[in-house]
């Protein structure tokens, strides 16, 4: 019985979920001339899909962007999965003193309305001399992906038991080795989770690019693009959705190759 | 390298020296770049600052106002809605889609639809959604299509339709992220007793109730503590699709902050309405999290 | 896999780290930005998107002044002013920034940031290079600060052939634009355009302008009350309007020159600034689209109120380089400036021999500057922000559920009030 509903759900829920992809991918391959929105829904025979991603990306001159982009992708979320996962360790497994405290200071980091940080922040970024560089723009980016990174990191970690760890503690490892190399490597599904979803958060930021930097190579990507659908922007919907559609497939790719760390039998059972 | 070197007879030792040095460079980061700025904007609260000169202190004028707006209690109630709508559908169907997919064949296949929408960047789905939502749009077109009825709402211009309709394209986006945390938890669950109840028989709805769900506790924790921050700071989608709009009807309290400190660069009154947010933020999640974190629970 | 696993997150770290590091190398090398090398000015405009515009002008003073823009876009308007207030704390002071008059530039004014532009101002009128009806829009206590960037005037486009399919021609008067909304009304075609957002405030300003242009001044400068009976009837006018059906559907987010492309409207009360929008959609100005001023509501008005808008180009009294700052501010008003900028942006220009390659908006340029036309400052320019935000969010409701203006104005009025009696 249940082998027949669960795909017929999933299968359900999944063409509703797929509808609106279906409707972008539809509509930035109209030519900008031919969209229309009382008839969203269907394709037109004119494919201009290549023309639509050629037009957003001389528009907005993606080009620049991309490189500084990239790096704070990868930086910002590998250095805060790295330091959430630390003191996740610290309070769990090293059993910190008012762990609880230092947890919810960290997570409360998270509590902050970004808006409202940006116009201190770029002030002082100006002070110390990091407006504008990419060291500054990473280390924002790893000071937001924190709090999330150290919250599930925090939990998963509590799944391993503590036997674990004295174990290793006979065998004589040190805490930064029992870290390296036992509880990293049994956290790896949480590790990419971590990494893809601040990653992808990373990647689409915006207000933190306009406050925080201000050169073509240090700016990222988001703030170029969105500068074609401003007011002043004039740009045509299928340009812009074409835009948009570009600067998704590194993501897409990403949530794509990494779907294998989520396949069961990484489990923390065979450890 | 970092680590305190552990000779057996150590054993039992605390390692407290080396737990502050794996939980320094966290507090360190978050410290600097999210709490001190946060004390500039608290202090910034009590003052009256338009961004230029000095700010002029007049304690707690911005909060009195605050409170004595209606238009406060609109973008609380809309804010309400969003924590009430947040946890209740991209968890409770996030939950539903990694239950359902875990330990199935292609589920990694069947649970695609719902990441990739999380992929898509924001730029194109607020584009992609008004179409949907627009009068006579995508939604309206399909529900006529098939005969039913609704096709004439105007799902973006009336209060507080507006807000649940904007909802539903949040759950669109967050639904996948929701799955994914959960089937992490579903991973982590041990492999042997999960065996024996189903070979116990346990299937479906028992198997979920008994054991999963129990097990899961630890994931649903995060996953319920990050809705219900992230739905008190709701921004960016209500941003894209309606500006708050029409007229004030479908702001949320983090709109109302944008709109007093960079629309009509009163940064007091804008900070004050952040503080605000912030400490119901800060309460909701330590409230709920010490609950489900507390030491009874502490592995 | 364990041991390959913690290598492979390690050097990921460390790659991406040291990738940044270089990143920050070159930030050195280079300098943030252009701005410290001799000849380039650091410019930051809320206009992210007209930056090939801003660069053409740039190629073009690099030549006459050898001087040229370090361009800096947002794309968020509100965002982009509180950056610009902060960086006034900062050493990032801009050299040349984009602006509005009005409520904004007395704040930067007040507390003494912007370079004065008195002896800019008088020489480029004594040059001819702008009308001086401009100046006062740039005059805060007796001094001139900022030199205008554009101009726009708001006129009402067409598409030719909607008109041509219902036998229109440009109404010359207010009787006859209602007529012809009427007519295509009743042919089932939607007269004109209208938006809930940002924009929601265009025909509260079109229909009091042309009603009591008096009324309307009055209202911007905290004299009269949104609650005053001219008001009101104003709103009651444009509530019939709409139940007439003349408007387009205000939630509609399709780009306007896209509406009047396709026929959804069959006219945009709008800047021209839509010109550039419309040439970028193929259509063609005199063939595909065309405008008319926008006749006066009241036919007792003596001249016809034509809106205008303008924002200023700004320089920061401690900037690095103020003094080249002002005078590429100056440069900017002349002849060669405007008609490079006016024609890359395809817009009109306040400078009156500013050469103008579209006809239609050349001969506008012309008809503005005569004795027949009132020029009134934009509604968005001529009120303060904290009343202007409410009165976008009052309009806002109201073109989205027409009703009762009452509840809508005393909303306005109170901000209004609150404003006015803080200004002493």
């Amino acid at each position: 019985m249940s082998r027949v509903i669960r795909p017929v759900v999933l299968t359900i829920l999944g063409v509703i979920w797929l509808a609106p992809l279906y409707l972008l991918l539809v509509n930035a391959a109209k030519p900008a001339a031919e969209y229309a929105s009382d008839a969203v829904w269907r394709p037109i025979a004119e494919f201009a899909l290549v023309d639509n991603i050629v037009d957003a990306w001389e528009r907005a001159g993606l080009g620049e962007a991309v490189l500084s982009t990239v790096i704070y992708s990868i930086a910002g979320p590998a250095v805060a999965v790295l330091i959430g996962a630390a003191i996740g360790y610290a309070i769990v497994a090293l059993r910190l003193k008012h762990g609880f405290f230092w947890f919810v200071l960290v997570f409360g980091g998270t509590v902050f309305p970004l808006q409202m940080i940006i116009l201190p922040l770029f002030v002082g970024y100006a002070e110390v001399g990091l407006f504008d560089t990419r060291l500054g723009m990473i280390a924002v980016y790893a000071a937001i992906s924190v709090p999330f990174s150290a919250l599930v990191m925090r939990n998963f970690l509590g799944g391993i038991a503590h036997q674990v760890f004295e174990a290793a503690v006979m065998d004589g490892a040190t805490t930064w080795r029992i870290f390296w190399r036992i509880y990293l490597p049994m956290s790896r599904s949480a590790l990419v989770a971590v990494f893809i979803l601040q990653a992808t958060f990373v990647w689409n930021d915006l207000l933190l690019g306009l406050a925080l930097s201000q050169s073509g190579d240090v700016r990222p990507l988001m703030t170029a693009l969105t500068s074609m659908q401003s007011t002043y922007g004039g740009s045509q919907l299928p340009t812009v959705l074409a835009g948009g559609l570009l600067v998704s497939l590194p993501t897409v790719v990403l949530f794509l190759s990494t779907q294998r760390f989520f396949t069961r039998g990484l489990n923390l059972g065979q450890f | 390298m970092t680590g305190t070197s552990v000779a057996p007879r150590e054993r039992g030792a605390s390692y407290q020296w080396s737990a502050r040095a794996f939980g320094l460079p966290a507090v360190l980061v978050v410290a600097v770049l999210l709490y001190l700025p946060f004390v500039w904007t608290s202090v910034i609260s009590f003052t009256e600052y338009n961004g230029l000169g000095s700010p002029e202190w007049v304690g707690l004028a911005n909060y009195r106002e605050m409170f004595d707006d209606p238009n406060f209690l609109t973008s609380l109630r809309n804010t309400l809605l969003w924590v009430v709508g947040t946890i209740t559908i991209p968890v409770g169907l996030g939950l539903l889609i990694a239950v359902m997919t875990y330990d199935m064949r292609f589920g990694v296949w069947f649970r695609l639809p719902f990441l990739i929408t999380y992929a898509v960047s924001p730029v194109a789905v607020g584009v992609v959604w008004s179409f949907v939502l627009q009068n006579g749009g995508g939604l309206s077109q399909v529900l006529e299509a098939f005969g039913l009825p609704g096709a004439e709402n105007r799902w973006l211009l009336d209060e507080p339709m507006n807000t649940l309709v904007m909802i539903g394209a949040w759950a669109w986006q967050q639904t996948g992220v929701n799955a994914l945390l959960f089937v992490i938890g579903l991973q982590s669950i041990p492999k042997e007793p999960l065996e024996a109840a189903k070979m116990d028989g346990a299937a479906g709805w028992r198997l979920f109730r008994h054991m999963l769900w129990p097990m899961l506790r630890p994931l649903t924790t995060v996953v319920v503590g990050l809705a219900l921050v992230a739905s008190l700071k709701t921004f960016d989608i209500v941003m894209a699709m309606t500006e708050g709009g029409p007229g004030r009807s479908s702001e949320t309290l983090a709109l109302t902050m944008y709109r007093e400190a960079f629309v009509n660069s009163a940064y007091g009154m804008g900070s004050a309405v952040a503080l605000f947010l912030s400490v119901v933020t800060f309460i909701a999640a330590i409230t709920y999290l010490r609950r489900q974190l507390s030491p009874r629970h502490e592995w | 896999m364990r041991i390959r696993y913690s290598a492979t997150v390690a050097g990921l770290a460390a790659s991406a780290l040291v990738l940044a590091a270089c990143g920050g190398d070159d930030e050195d090398e280079y300098g943030s930005g252009g701005a410290e090398a001799p000849g380039s000015l650091s410019f930051y405009t809320d206009k992210a998107a007209w930056e090939p515009q801003f660069l053409q002008v740039s190629d073009v003073s690099e030549n006459a002044l050898g001087l040229t823009l370090d361009f800096t876009g947002y794309s968020e308007a509100d965002q982009y002013s509180a950056f610009i207030r902060q960086s006034f704390r900062t050493d990032e002071k801009p050299d040349l920034f984009t602006w509005h008059t009005g409520s904004e530039l007395e704040d930067l004014v007040a507390e003494g940031l912007v370079a004065p532009t008195t002896d800019i101002w008088q020489q480029s009128i004594d040059e001819g290079n702008v009308p001086g009806d401009l100046r006062e829009h740039f005059t805060i206590d007796g001094e001139q600060y900022c030199v205008p960037m554009n101009a726009a005037y708001w006129v009402m486009y067409y598409n030719t052939k909607v008109f041509a399919e219902h036998d229109i021609k440009e109404p010359t008067t207010w009787d006859e634009l209602v007529a012809a909304a009427d007519k295509l009304v009743a042919a089932g075609q939607t007269p004109f355009y209208e938006t809930n957002i940002l924009f929601s405030f265009v025909w509260f300003q079109t229909l009091l302008a042309g009603t009591d242009p008096e009324l309307y001044a009055a209202l911007s400068s905290g004299e009269a009350s949104y609650t005053d009976a001219g008001v009101v009837d104003v709103m009651n006018r444009w509530r019939e309007m709409h139940e007439k059906g003349y408007f387009g559907d205000p939630g509609d987010q399709t780009e306007p020159q896209v509406q009047l492309k396709n026929g959804t409207v069959a006219m945009i009360n709008f800047g021209t600034f839509l010109s550039g929008q419309l040439n970028s959609v193929d259509m063609v100005s005199g063939t595909d689209y065309d405008f008319f001023i926008i006749p006066k509501v009241n036919p007792d008005l003596e001249q016809t109120p034509l809106i205008f808008e303008t924002g200023p180009i700004c320089t920061a009294e401690e900037a690095q380089n103020r003094d080249l700052a002002l005078q590429y501010a100056s440069w900017w008003m002349t002849e060669e400036a405007q008609t490079t900028w006016a024609n890359a942006r395809g817009d009109v220009s306040f400078n009156p021999k500013a050469l103008i390659n579209d006809e239609q908006l050349a001969s506008l340029n012309q008809e503005a500057g005569t004795d027949g036309y009132q020029l009134l400052e934009r509604y968005f320019e001529a009120t303060p922000t904290p009343v202007l935000t409410a009165a976008l969010d009052e309009f806002s409701a109201f073109v989205t559920n027409p009703g009762d203006p009452m509840p809508h104005l005393e909303t306005i009025q109170a901000e209004a009030e609150a404003y006015w009696s803080d200004q002493g």
